[in-house]
């Protein structure tokens, strides 16, 4: 058990790197088994986690250049884990619904490669492994688009990878600051997070390194006016692509605001709290409101992803564990949930060859299965209780209430524009009359699709039901890290927000 | 009395006129003849300031520098000579191969 | 006893699930009568818990932890106490019968099996909402009870205006929900709970001014399912749905759940006497401008649908004023006669081949005499005649009017009664009595199925009997819920029940009269203000012209204009000068080696003047 980490990282790496020699009828299988293994592994590691233990668990730490303090430093907490593992589930049930012929094993191969840098991303503790995970997620997803997408997909592919390549550059002049800092203060270098965290930074120092970091998580996010990157890798980007985009590439920007920016820089986060805030609610209504206006399904939800990740920025700048964990929660249950409906779209898209509204309408009288599926995916995504949605973006909405209730208000107009657009797309796609002769024929779900679905709409009632396991899990590591951020906060401020924020009843 | 500004004035007059030929000619046998120039400016410069220091390093580059320029140009000049035969000019308006 | 509550909570929601097996199916009967079976033992384990919670008192069981995260802590508990047992009574028994009628009603549709499954999924979603003992568990059926309604009135999904009007409505209801989502933000912050005894029990100690915000979002949550006006044009709208669906979701159950919620938090309300008098007031406004739209309008549904409209402000005039056994008696008599108007709506429909012009209809009493009967009886119970329910019920809210000298109140709801009385009537004569208009159209109209007849009896009894358990249902229910008392002399109270009832009768006599005699001239569509009834005062035109279109518009503008053009092109013009720049700066790379040294030259110079220009401090 002591090197699960190790292998969670690295064995999908290895088993690319076998996955050469196997031939191109047997790699779906092959990936298959792999994605299963490791899918398995991380729910091995969920299973050995300690869940009243805040810290780091399953501890690597090996040093190794120790005159420049870098280390191969892996741990997970109840903040990183379930990440891991929707990871690792969307991998699996990505591959599991791939649908591709050309070139798949090259295809496969990258997605391994992708599972690697992913797992990695949240699970290392070292912050130069940190950023050569973080840029190295690129590389295969930038081949995935590039190589299988659609028409433009070049100009997409490329796009997608200098936008977020540009944003982390200034990420890289942080960390190594932040490490030179920490060599001013104590005399030693050092890039393991836990040892950054011990670390109060003064305030103006901490408002540039927070900007430093705040463009590579915002462009990842993607925050507005950052966004623009993610239509074009979405409406590019095969199933698989667009899957594994949604479900995870766009949490590892989340993930490092709570990671990093929090509590790396508590009085800074506190200073900019309200800046964000108003982009955040931007993000809600206005990426609501071009979800509204499009005709291509898929872009659709690309832009409600945008949408529901201002309510996760929003939820994780609460300042309060009912927030932050909200906002973790809202992380997993949107990956789960656009992941499904990306796949939906791609089941539909391989069969029509379109992804346009207007050219089907009355599919839910020849694929009721299909039409089902979608549309509990659908009230998953506009947040229905006793779905994995709302959990999430109930709590991330509660704890911003104790910051503003105006500036809440406003972002849960999100719960409405969402089911605005949702609704709407449904209508126009599923209701009304099958006017196309094309759609007339069309096949319901077959086995394949229902083995890559089910799972997905198994855990969004189930942990729209029972949500507790996880849910104290993350909320014990968030409380842990609120109270470091209080401990190392400079100004007096920024402590009485952090207490404030966490406590119930007063005055406001 | 010569001082070692004498030879730095020296090196420098020569530096210059090696880059002005570096810069102008475009006979590729020329352009060897002022990288010739350039390396002796700079050969003058180290032995002078290795005197003016009774540092003996400054004169064992001086050697160093000879023996590489040499071999520089004992292998240019092998070049220069297949491009003659190839091409029947040694122009440098000829090799523009590397156009970007 | 909580078996019972188990039983009476999961019956639904395993009725909905099994049959759900079969939804892709066709028409299998038993489907059909496996849900009614279930329901009816819903209903038998809620009469049940009645019995018990008047015997030993109310019963609170927590099932399990649902959310947790900081402070905050959620468990699915349920509570059964003298108001939720009303309600759980109310809405099986309605459920109940709406089922067994719908076995007819739904008897050709292919989708007979999916339509069971999700009107099994509404009840126990309605369950929910009604016996949870938290604001949240009341929040998951809350939008339980939207996302089953979504289902059922779009359920004719290939109808373009079914699927609009399932659409109109859950966006409506959203947009309340987040007002109440609001407020449960507010209470958790504040009270640090969600539980309803935590927070009544503490309510008190807050600022009156927050106690009044958690009473106005609360109530805007209210105002979405209960369609009172600003949001409720999708009330009428919900209409194309299948009959049995507006009995049982859009008259008797889910739309009282706004009433139930303000009687729920009554303590709460008690406190803020000014929200309460602005709920009361929105009440009449609204019993009385649903009561207009009525009078005109000729779909058979849509009338009655104002009809519920106008009954849910009445009710709202009661609850605002602190009235609550009240409010809750007459949303309770309310659901009995109103879905027994809808249903009898429903077999005239199936007569006239799903035509709802009450215009075409007319003399259908000679073929369908039980459902004339019934709808009657409906009607006069709506109308407020003496003995029926609806005396009992409404006339003790126009009394609380009075007696709160709310007498604007009062007056608007004198007048409502009036309008009442002439528009259920209108609508009886016009489609039982006068000229045969439906001849014209070579229809042959039949009577339903005998069982679904029998299964209205038990509505029709309740009808006419309901209010007479008035003093029973009274000292039940103010064992929780405040008690309200009448203050009026004798003799005032007389001559206030007997200006009621003067009033709705002189309204029924008048439809009979008019209509007996062929209606109004056609010479009455022409004015203005029968336009702006018939209209529904312009608000649905106004909403499509002045919310939707600016904002499909605005939509757009964003993405093409914003989105595209500014966003968009800002990021590609900094990718273009970087390659423009590029493309320019190639030039130097001319192949010719004289150049390249020049530029050498260059930069060794640049270099040089750096170095000699840059001197570092240290």
């Amino acid at each position: 058990m002591e090197h699960i980490l190790s292998l969670l990282v690295f064995f999908p790496a290895m088993a690319a790197l076998l996955g050469f020699m196997v031939n191109k009828e047997s790699i779906r299988a092959y990936a298959i088994g792999v994605s299963a293994i490791e899918f398995f592994l991380s729910i091995i590691l969920w299973i050995g986690f300690d869940a009243s233990n805040a810290g780091y668990q399953f501890v690597e730490y090996f040093a190794l250049i120790p005159s420049y303090g870098m280390s191969y430093y892996l741990g997970v907490d109840g903040i990183s884990l379930f990440l891991v593992i929707l990871t690792t589930f969307t991998t699996m049930i990505a591959l599991i619904a791939l649908n591709i012929e050309k070139d798949i094993k090259n295809l496969i191969l990258s997605v391994l490669f992708l599972e690697m840098a992913m797992v990695g991303v949240f699970v290392i503790l070292d912050i130069i492994w940190f950023y050569a995970f973080w840029e190295l997620s690129l590389v295969p997803m930038l081949y995935i688009i590039g190589a299988w997408g659609s028409t433009r997909r070049v100009y997409a592919a490329i796009k997608f990878f200098l936008y977020t390549f540009a944003g982390s550059i200034l990420m890289l002049v942080g960390i190594l600051y932040m490490a030179h800092l920490y060599y001013q203060a104590t005399g030693v270098w050092s890039f393991a997070l836990p040892d950054w965290y011990m670390m109060q930074i003064p305030f103006t120092t901490q408002l540039w390194l927070f900007g430093a970091f705040f463009l590579a998580f915002a462009v990842k996010v993607p925050m507005f006016p950052f966004h623009t990157w993610l239509p074009y890798a979405h409406g590019q980007a095969p199933t698989i692509g667009s899957i594994i985009l949604a479900a995870v590439l766009l949490k590892m920007g989340s993930y490092g605001f709570v990671r990093f920016s929090l509590p790396l820089f508590p009085d800074a986060s506190v200073y900019f709290l309200m800046p964000v805030a108003i982009v955040a609610i931007i993000m809600v209504i206005y990426a609501a409101m071009v979800a509204y206006a499009q005709e291509d399904m898929k872009q659709v939800i690309a832009y409600s992803s945008i949408s529901h990740m201002g309510i996760v920025v929003l939820g994780t700048f609460a300042m309060n564990a009912e927030g932050i964990t909200g906002s973790i929660f809202l992380m997993l249950s949107h990956g789960i949930v656009s992941g499904a409906l990306f796949m939906l779209v791609g089941m539909i898209y391989d069969r029509r060859h379109t992804k346009l509204m207007k050219d089907f309408g009355g599919l839910a009288s020849v694929m009721p299965g299909f039409a089902t599926i979608y549309g509990i995916m659908l009230m998953a995504s506009v947040g229905l209780p006793l779905t994995i949605g709302f959990v999430g973006e109930f709590l991330s909405l509660a704890g911003f209430y104790r910051i503003s209730w105006v500036m809440t208000m406003l972002a849960g107009t999100g719960i409405i524009l969402g089911a605005v657009y949702m609704l709407v797309l449904y209508k126009r796609s599923f209701f009304g009359a099958v006017v196309h002769e094309e759609n007339k024929t069309l096949k319901d779900l077959n086995a394949k699709e229902l083995t890559a679905l089910i799972p997905l709409v198994a855990l969004v009632v189930i942990l729209g039901i029972y949500p507790k396991p996880v849910l104290s899990t993350i909320d014990m590591s968030v409380q842990k890290m609120l109270v470091l951020m209080e401990q190392k906060a400079v100004e007096q401020s920024t402590k009485d927000l952090i207490i404030n924020a966490n406590t119930v009843g007063g005055t406001k | 009395m010569i001082t070692l500004t004498h030879y730095l004035v020296l090196a420098g007059l020569l530096f210059a006129i090696g880059l002005v030929g570096v810069m102008k000619r475009t006979n590729l046998l020329m352009l060897f003849f002022s990288t010739e120039i350039l390396l002796n400016a700079v050969n003058i410069g180290f032995v002078a300031v290795s005197k003016y220091y009774g540092d003996l390093s400054g004169q064992l580059f001086a050697f160093f520098i000879i023996a590489v320029a040499a071999s520089e140009v004992a292998v240019g000049l092998g070049l220069l000579i297949l491009w003659y035969k190839r091409n029947g000019t040694v122009d440098l308006n000829s090799l523009q191969i590397m156009k970007g | 006893m909580e078996k019972y509550l188990y039983i009476a909570l999961f019956a639904p929601l395993a009725s909905s699930l099994f049959v759900a097996l079969f939804a892709a199916r066709p028409k299998m009967l038993f489907t059909g009568i496996v849900a009614s079976l279930l329901i009816g033992v819903s209903m038998i384990a809620s009469f049940i818990l009645l019995i018990d919670v008047n015997n030993y008192g109310p019963l609170h069981v927590t099932m399990m932890d649902w959310i947790s995260a900081g402070n905050l802590s959620i468990p699915f508990g349920f509570v059964v106490d003298e108001v939720s047992v009303i309600m759980m009574v109310t809405v099986t028994l309605v459920s109940t019968i709406v089922h067994i009628y719908s076995i007819g009603y739904m008897d050709h549709d292919k989708s007979f099996n999916r339509f069971f499954s999700y009107l099994s999924a509404f009840v126990f979603s309605m369950m929910i909402l009604v016996m949870s003992d938290n604001f949240v568990g009341l929040f998951i059926g809350w939008e339980g009870v939207g996302l089953c309604s979504w289902l059922l009135i779009g359920f004719w999904y290939h109808k373009h205006s079914a699927s609009w009007a399932a659409n109109e409505a859950f966006i409506m209801n959203r947009i309340a929900d987040l007002g109440m989502l609001m407020g449960l933000f507010l209470i958790y912050w504040q009270l640090g709970s969600f539980q309803y005894d935590v927070v009544f029990a503490n309510v008190k100690h807050l600022d009156p001014a927050i106690i009044t915000t958690i009473g106005i979002f609360l109530f805007i949550g209210a105002m979405g399912k209960s369609a009172q006006f600003p949001l409720h044009t999708w009330l009428a709208d919900a209409m194309e749905g299948p009959t049995p669906v507006s009995a049982l979701i859009h008259a008797a159950t889910m739309v009282t759940a706004g009433v139930y919620l303000v009687i729920r938090c009554g303590e709460l309300y008690t406190l803020i006497p000014h929200v309460g008098f602005a709920i009361a007031s929105l009440g009449a406004f609204v019993a009385l401008f649903a009561a207009s739209m009525a009078l005109v309008n000729n779909d058979l549904k849509r009338i009655i649908a104002y009809s519920t409209l106008s009954q849910l402000g009445y009710m709202f005039v009661a609850a605002g004023l602190g009235a609550y056994w009240i409010a809750l008696f007459h949303l309770m008599t309310h659901a009995f006669f109103k879905s027994l108007l809808f249903l009898g709506a429903g077999n005239v429909m199936h007569a006239m081949h799903d035509e709802l012009n009450i215009k075409k209809m007319g003399g259908l009493y000679g073929s369908m005499k039980a459902t004339a009967i019934l709808m009657s009886i409906a009607s006069v119970a709506l109308a407020g005649i003496y003995p029926f329910a609806g005396f009992f019920s409404k006339d003790k809210i126009l009394e609380v009017a009075f007696n709160e000298g709310a007498y604007f109140l009062w007056f608007a709801l004198f007048i409502g009664a009036g309008l009442t009385a002439f528009y259920s009537f209108r609508l009886v004569m016009l489609v039982f009595f006068g000229e045969k208009e439906y001849k014209k159209q070579g229809l042959h109209p039949h009577e339903a199925q005998n069982f679904v007849i029998y299964a209205l009896v038990p509505l029709g009894l309740l009808a006419i009997v309901a209010g007479f358990f008035e003093h029973a249902f009274h000292g039940f229910v103010t064992k929780l819920l405040r008690n309200y008392e009448i203050h009026i002399d004798h003799g005032v109270e007389a001559i206030l029940i007997a200006a009621t009832l003067g009033i709705a009768i002189s309204g029924i006599a008048f439809a009979i009269y008019m209509y007996k005699r062929g209606g109004f001239p056609k010479s009455l569509e022409e004015r203005a203000c029968y336009k702006i009834l018939s209209n529904q005062y312009f608000i649905p035109y106004a909403y499509e012209r002045f919310i939707m279109k600016p904002f499909t518009a605005l939509s757009h503008f964003f993405w093409v204009s914003i989105d595209t053009k500014i966003i968009d092109a800002t990021v590609d013009l900094i990718a273009r000068v970087f390659y423009k720049s590029g493309e320019k700066a190639r030039k130097m790379q001319s192949g010719n080696l004289s150049d390249m040294l020049r530029w050498m030259v260059m930069g060794i110079v640049v270099l040089l003047i750096f170095a000699i220009l840059y001197r570092p401090t240290v």
